[in-house]
Order: C-alpha cells, then sequence, then structure tokens
C-alpha cells in the first residue's frame, strides 16, 4: 500500500529543504481544506425550497407535558421520550371556496421521531408506520392527502402528535397545508435528496462491499481492502434493515442498527490508518470498544440504555474517527502526495463538516434539524471508489511497463547470453588449436624437424648434393609456416608476416637481395576477427611463391613489399599487400598467366587460386626489362584482401 | 656480412656448443670456426658441463635435448656461475616452447639449426655486441601473454608483469615485422636504445631466484598459498 515512487522526490532533498518543500505542501493542503470546509458551509446555509408560504400554517397551541402555550413551528421540544403523552399541536387553516374541487394534503418537511396528524378530528398519518420515516438520522419527508369528506371550506382545525422516543430530542419543522400539487414537488424534491439517494449510495456501498471483499480474498497481506469491505457491509445493512418500533421480538435486532454507526467509523478508521501505511497494532481494538458496548447495551439493556449511549458513544466515536482520519490522511497526503490521499482528504473534511453542523442542530443550535453527516457519507464513498480505480489502473500501468521492461531485459540478456555463448565457443576452439600446435610442434620438433636438419647439415658436408639441402631447408621453412599460421594471432595478419618477413630475410640473404619493408600506413592492415589459420597459409605462401620468383627467375637485386589500408569505393577498408621486385619480368598472356616457363606458369596459377580461396584479388604487371622504364620495371604482385575473409573454403578453384 | 674483417680479436671469443646431433654439430661448429671463433664442442650435458669447467666461454650456444639431461638445466647453471656469458638456445623450428623456456632461465634469443654458416656467425657477432636478437614469433608470444585472457595460453609459463608499456610497444612492433629504427622513429627512441630495450625485456623474464619462481608460480596458478 505504499507508493514508494512518489516519496524519492522529497527524501532525496536535503533537511532544510524538504522541510520548506513539506510547509509549503502542507499549507497548500490545508487551504484546500478550508476552501472545501468553507463551501460545504455555504452549500449547508442554503435552505431546500419550500412550498408557496401562503399555505404555511404557523400558529399553533402546544400542550406539552400538561402545560399549553402558542408557539411557533419550527418547535425544538426538551423532551426526549414522549411516547404516552405526546407534545400535541393544534392550529387552523382556511380553505378557500372553489378549492373543493382540488385535492389537498398536509406537507411535514422535517420532525422528529414521529408524527400523528388529524385534520378535523380524521386521522390522516401516523409516520410510525413507515420505517424509513422512523429513522432520525434520515431526514424523511412526510406528506398526506386530506380525503375530502374531512375538510370543509373555511376554517379547518388540524392536530398532530409528535411522538419522541429519543436518542435525540423532538422536533417538528414547518407545516404546509395546500393543494397537493403545489406541495408535492417539495416532498419529491426532499425524498429525492434524503431518502432515493441513500438507497442509492448504499447499494453503491453494497457494490464496494463486493469488489473491496474479493480484493481482500485474493489479496490478504493487504487487510486495508478486508476491513473496508466490512465497514461497507455493515454500511449497507444499516440501510436495508428496518427499524421495528416496540418491543417486539425482534427489537433485539436494533443493537446492529444502534452498533453500526460506530462500528462502521471504527473500521473506516481502521482502512485510514492501514492505508497510509499504519500496522495493525492490539490497542486497535480501542476504535471498537464504543460499538461493542453500545451492541451489548442494547442487548442486555433497554432500548431507552441504548439510546442513551447511542448519544454517548455513538456520536463522538464518529467525530473521533473523522478527526482522526482527518489527521492521518493529510499526513500521508503532504509525504506521498498522490490522488487517493488527496480524494480521502478532502472527503474526509466535508464528512468532518457535515458532522459539526449536524452537532450543532442537535444542540439546537441552527434553526433546522436536517442531519447531513450520513448523506455526506456518500462522498467518502465517491472518493474511495475513485482512489481505488486510480490506484488500479496506476497498478496495471506499472505492471504494462514493467512487463515491457521485462522483455526489453529478457532480449537483451539473451543477446549477451548469445555473444558471451560465441566467443565462449571462439576461445574454446582457440584454446583447443593452441593445444594441438602445442602438441603436433612437440612432434615436428621431435621427429620431422630433427630429421630435416639432420639432411641439411648432412648434404653441406657431402659435394653436388645441394640440391638436397635446398629442399631439406624448403621443407623446414613449410614446417615452420604451417606451425606458425596455426598460432592465435587474434585477427592481426600484420603479426603473421611479421614471422614472414623474417623468413624471407633468412631466405634473401644468401642470394644477396635487399628486402625493403614499407607499411605505407601506420597500422598496417585492418584487423580481422573472422581470419583463420588457413587463410594465412594461404596469403604466407602466395607471397612466398612471389619471393620465390623474384630470386629464381627474375634475377631482382631488391624486393619491396608494401603494406597499406585502402578506402574502398564502398566506404569499406580494405588490406593491400604489394611484392614488387626489380628483376627482368615476363610478359603474361591473355589469360592472365605467364608465358614462357612452365614451372613460372605454374606458380602463377597457384598464386590466382590462393587468392580466390581467400576472396582476395590478385593483380600481377610484369614488364620486360627496359620496355616501360619510367613506371617500374620488373615484376608486381598486388594482392587486395576482402573486407571479410571467406568462412569456408568454397571459393577454391 | 664478413666477421673476420670486424672482429680483429675474434680469437680471444670462446663459444662453447653443445648439440648432440653430431652432422649438425659439425656444420654449426664449422661455421663459427671459420668466422673465428675459439669453439668447445659438447655432445652431452657431460661433455658441456666438463667445457664449462676450463672456464667462463664468451658464449654457450646448447640444444635443448640431449641424451642426458636438458639444456636448459645447462644454460640455468651457466647463467649463475657465469653471468657474463651471453646464452643462445639451438632450436629446430624456433618455437617458442622451447625458446621462452630458455628465456626463462636465462638464454637472450635463439638460432636455428639450419640457419646458414654466414647468418650462424652474424648471430653470434650481434650477440657478443650486446645485441641480443629476437624473433617475431617470440615477441608475438611475449605480447599476448602481457594482454589479459581468463585463462592463460597454453605452453610455457612466463611472467611478464614487469615489462613496461614502452617495452610491450617494442615487441608489438617487432612482432608485426617493424625493423629497429622504424619502432625507434614509431615510439620516438633513438635507434640504438632498442636493443638495450630487448635485452631488459630478456632479464625480466627471467626467473632469477626461488622467491621469484613461488610468485611465478603463485602467479601461474600451480600453488595455492
Amino acid at each position: 500500500m505504499n507508493d514508494h515512487d512518489e516519496d524519492a522526490t522529497a527524501e532525496q532533498l536535503p533537511g532544510r529543504e524538504r522541510r520548506r518543500l513539506q510547509t509549503s505542501r502542507l499549507a497548500q493542503y490545508l487551504l484546500l481544506q478550508a476552501m472545501i470546509a468553507g463551501a460545504c458551509v455555504l452549500a449547508l446555509l442554503q435552505s431546500l425550497p419550500g412550498p408557496p408560504a401562503e399555505y404555511q400554517v404557523k400558529a399553533f397551541n402546544l400542550t406539552e407535558a400538561g402545560v399549553e402555550r402558542a408557539v411557533t413551528l419550527p418547535y425544538f421540544s426538551p423532551l426526549r421520550n414522549a411516547m404516552n403523552d405526546p407534545p400535541r399541536f393544534t392550529g387552523q387553516f382556511v380553505r378557500p371556496a372553489g378549492e373543493a374541487a382540488r385535492s389537498w394534503s398536509v406537507f411535514l418537511p422535517r420532525f422528529t421521531n414521529g408524527v400523528e396528524v388529524t385534520v378535523n378530528d380524521v386521522v390522516i398519518l401516523d409516520s410510525r408506520r413507515d420505517p424509513a420515516a422512523n429513522r432520525p438520522d434520515r431526514n424523511t419527508p412526510a406528506i398526506a392527502v386530506i380525503p375530502a369528506s374531512a375538510l370543509r371550506d373555511g376554517d379547518n382545525a388540524i392536530a398532530i402528535r409528535l411522538f419522541i422516543w429519543g436518542p435525540i430530542t423532538g422536533f417538528l419543522d414547518r407545516i404546509w397545508v395546500g393543494p397537493d400539487e403545489l406541495l408535492r414537488p417539495t416532498y419529491d424534491l426532499r425524498t429525492l435528496v434524503f431518502v432515493t439517494l441513500p438507497v442509492v449510495f448504499s447499494s453503491w456501498q453494497a457494490i464496494l462491499a463486493v469488489i473491496l471483499g474479493i480484493m481482500w480474498v485474493m489479496r490478504r497481506h493487504e487487510p486495508a481492502y478486508g476491513v473496508l469491505a466490512a465497514a461497507m457491509a455493515v454500511g449497507v445493512a444499516q440501510a436495508f434493515l428496518q427499524t421495528p418500533m416496540g418491543e417486539t421480538p425482534f427489537s433485539r435486532l436494533n443493537v446492529i442498527l444502534i452498533s453500526s454507526a460506530p462500528l462502521e467509523s471504527a473500521l473506516v478508521l481502521t482502512f485510514a490508518l492501514l492505508f497510509s501505511g499504519w500496522k495493525w497494532q492490539r490497542y486497535g481494538w480501542i476504535f471498537f470498544i464504543p460499538g461493542i458496548a453500545l451492541a451489548l447495551g442494547g442487548l442486555f439493556g433497554n432500548q431507552a440504555l441504548s439510546r442513551t449511549l447511542f448519544l454517548v458513544l455513538a456520536v463522538p466515536m464518529v467525530g473521533i474517527s473523522l478527526v482522526i482520519m482527518a489527521v492521518v490522511t493529510a499526513r500521508s497526503a503532504l509525504k506521498r502526495p498522490n490522488v487517493a490521499s488527496l480524494l480521502l482528504g478532502c472527503a474526509v473534511t466535508i464528512m468532518l463538516t457535515c458532522w459539526i453542523a449536524d452537532l450543532l442542530s442537535v444542540f439546537q443550535m441552527t434553526p433546522n434539524r436536517i442531519f447531513t453527516a450520513r448523506l455526506s457519507y456518500s462522498v467518502m464513498l465517491v472518493a474511495i471508489g475513485a482512489g481505488l480505480t486510480w490506484r488500479f489502473a496506476r497498478a496495471l500501468n506499472q505492471v504494462d511497463g514493467f512487463a515491457g521492461r521485462l522483455v526489453t531485459q529478457v532480449r537483451e540478456a539473451e543477446e549477451k547470453l548469445k555473444a558471451s555463448f560465441a566467443r565462449e565457443e571462439e576461445r574454446a576452439r582457440a584454446a583447443a588449436l593452441a593445444r594441438e600446435r602445442t602438441r603436433l610442434m612437440r612432434d615436428l620438433h621431435d621427429g620431422l624437424g630433427g630429421q630435416l636438419v639432420s639432411i641439411v647439415a648432412l648434404s653441406e658436408r657431402g659435394n653436388g648434393s645441394a640440391g638436397i639441402g635446398d629442399a631439406a631447408r624448403a621443407a623446414l621453412k613449410d614446417l615452420r609456416l604451417v606451425i606458425d599460421s596455426m598460432d592465435d594471432i587474434g585477427g592481426d595478419l600484420m603479426l603473421a608476416l611479421g614471422s614472414w618477413r623474417e623468413r624471407a630475410m633468412a631466405q634473401l640473404r644468401p642470394h644477396d637481395i635487399a628486402l625493403d619493408w614499407r607499411a605505407v600506413t601506420a597500422q598496417g592492415l585492418p584487423v580481422h576477427p573472422e581470419l583463420r589459420p588457413w587463410h594465412v597459409i594461404q596469403i604466407v605462401r602466395l607471397l612466398d611463391e612471389a619471393v620465390t620468383n623474384a630470386v629464381k627467375h627474375a634475377n631482382a637485386r631488391r624486393i619491396t613489399v608494401r603494406i597499406e589500408t585502402l578506402a574502398g569505393a564502398d566506404g569499406l577498408d580494405r588490406g593491400c599487400i604489394t611484392v614488387e621486385d626489380d628483376g627482368k619480368g615476363f610478359a603474361i598472356t591473355s589469360d592472365g598467366a605467364a608465358a614462357g616457363a612452365i614451372k613460372a606458369a605454374r606458380g602463377l596459377r597457384n598464386m590466382r587460386s590462393r587468392a580466390a580461396r581467400c576472396g582476395a584479388e590478385l593483380e600481377l604487371s610484369s614488364c620486360a626489362q627496359g620496355t616501360d622504364r619510367e613506371s617500374h620495371q620488373g615484376t608486381r604482385v598486388r594482392l587486395t584482401l576482402p573486407h571479410r575473409f571467406p568462412d569456408s573454403d568454397g571459393a577454391a578453384g | 656480412m664478413n666477421s673476420l674483417n670486424d672482429e680483429p680479436k675474434a680469437e680471444a671469443i670462446t663459444v662453447v656448443l653443445v648439440e648432440d646431433d653430431a652432422p649438425t654439430l659439425g656444420r654449426l661448429q664449422d661455421a663459427l670456426t671459420k668466422a673465428g671463433y675459439q669453439v668447445r664442442a659438447a655432445g652431452t650435458l657431460t661433455e658441456a658441463r666438463a667445457c664449462l669447467a676450463q672456464g667462463a666461454p664468451k658464449v654457450l650456444l646448447t640444444d635443448l635435448q640431449l641424451p642426458d639431461g636438458h639444456g636448459v638445466d645447462l644454460i640455468r647453471e651457466t647463467r649463475r656461475r657465469f653471468p657474463d656469458t651471453e646464452i643462445m638456445v639451438i632450436s629446430i623450428l624456433g618455437d617458442e616452447e622451447s625458446v621462452i623456456s630458455a628465456i626463462t632461465v636465462g638464454a637472450t634469443g635463439y638460432l636455428l639449426k639450419d640457419a646458414f654458416p654466414t647468418d650462424i656467425a652474424a648471430t653470434v657477432r650481434d650477440l657478443v655486441a650486446g645485441h641480443s636478437p629476437i624473433s617475431a614469433s617470440i615477441a608475438r608470444f611475449i605480447v599476448r601473454r602481457t594482454q589479459n585472457t581468463p585463462e592463460p595460453p597454453p605452453g610455457p609459463a612466463l611472467n611478464t608483469a614487469k615489462l613496461t608499456p614502452r617495452e610491450i610497444d617494442i615487441l608489438w612492433g617487432i612482432a608485426k615485422g617493424f625493423s629497429y629504427a622504424e619502432i625507434a622513429s614509431h615510439l620516438g627512441l633513438s635507434r640504438q636504445t632498442v636493443p638495450g630495450h630487448i635485452k631488459n625485456i630478456y632479464r625480466k623474464l627471467e626467473v632469477h631466484t626461488r622467491g621469484e619462481a613461488v610468485f611465478e608460480a603463485v602467479q601461474q596458478g600451480l600453488i595455492k598459498l
């Protein structure tokens, strides 16, 4: 039930700033509540419209406790119980001549607790038979049509007996006697406001009780909903159970109704406390003591006792609950400003104002006796409904947001996992390759390598076997290349070329050929994470072939190796390795093969095939010495590496 | 390439040559003798120790696989007894497996068994002049060990923690095939200082003491404290 997110703004501020913010919030809140209370007072001061004044019966003689005197209505009786000898009001009204065709009525807008109306000694109304009218907390009006036979032109006598049975003192509002069609609209309006509307709200309360009950059943860890559901249920019972008059066998049921108000207010108070983050404590039962005491009083005492207790226990309990709720909701509205708290706070203010007004009218400090506290309770019901709906909608939004975030996070995690899996696989592959290489190296070192070295040494001893030595040396060189290319160079071809440069220099030194090494771009070649050992072998052998050609066929004195990164037309960087010699060159036939020496032709074909397998482009140009002295002479092999090396050896051919 | 002209006092330079394959020993000895070095040849570890007992040589060239032991032990002993002796390992393939293990006990560089006689002489001459040779593949092996990987790549143990960023840069340059002059100009160094840096690198990779060996073992996860 906490809205932590809204705390954040206030709690991150330093102390002084926070106090300032709290103060300004408190001022705003109190101002709003004062405005609401003011509006309430203004509304309460408005009197309901009455029928035409000419039909009001003003002068009455009151016989009360054996004393007769003249009074004007409205009249507050000091009595709390007058069933056997009720105060009797007698008066006169005039029906003009010619009104016989219209039906006349007596309209009593407000009385406590019951009335019996007699016109010309004919009883036309006994409100005690109407259960709704017997509830002093409802401002039930009464209207009665005077039978035509009982009326006469001119003066008519009207007598009203006011039955009082507590818990409050008796009251009789003004009385109108006149044509039914003129009185009834006012009656209907009062019935709508004071009878129909409460029934509608009680239905709403019943629905709320069901909704909250379900919510509590589904979410047992939020007892606030259960408590509120109980409060609503008590309210519904209070509204729809009828009050039996007199000491009937069912009259003991009255205790439910009598104790409902303090019970309901205790429940609503508990809800408000739980809602604002309070944890249920054992002393919380204190709230329920008045209600339970009242119920016990009703069960074991008589009606008079329970009615007396009602005034002492129930009314203050409602007031105290309202005051505590006002404080609690104000605090929670300050600490966590949100729609639900604010609505609840405003509703409490309205109820509190109405409760004070009711208290004033009970103590006869207002000219009328219209009870509004129960009616204003409906405002709280609306606030609770709106607050719950708001909270529900917000929770749904949060769930949506959470689900969305979750989906994104899961996707991200999945991608990370995939990437990490691929990395792990790559690492495992590299490790396996490295292990294999180490094993192979040991094997070659112990076996083949040593034997080849022996061959080289032996061939140098004898005469005329230089060819064998060369072959053995070439085999050793190739062995080193194979092992070297299996090393994990992390896609940096420059690392492979570094070793190649050493081997090439060792190869060229006996022939007195200089190797000119030029890394034109600072970084050399682009890094290719997809580079595999077999790519490296193809490229290095291709370069070896170019150098070997220069040594064997071109009579070159100098070989230049250029390494650079070229920005291609498509915006992608490509590495480029150029091997150039200053030898005599050769003619290239139209199909790109070298004319002449079959061996050289085979070498060129090999180079093309190797380039194709790596997805690289091979460009050969050769000028026979002296034909094109200006541009360059000799042979140039230009290898343009692909932007991405192919995965498989599919391009072989 | 002709070392005879460059080294007037060549006869004063003694080389102990240890190689078990007789033809190879012969051609290496020929190459060095022709270049004017005084060569004491040995075919086994025992013979080599006997050669060393005669006095400190200027240069020790040794194979690793010997019939009666391992060259690494010989290098360690020599390094301890004759700190001024330059040591090189003779390798068939120039593979890091053998070369790095030799470097960690005090060798500075390697010589390929099938190298041409002139190259053999030139390498020894450079070594005596204080230029420790380093190959691209060995430099590559070292710099790849300086990169942090979750599990150490297979091969001999190597502690690169003492190398400075500059030395690592130099190794990268060598691994990528750049000459000393190119590396010096890239890094804003004098060309002459590069060989000194390389010698330092060798020294830093060497495991000197027992304590260091323990540290090494802990670093490599061989010992758990």
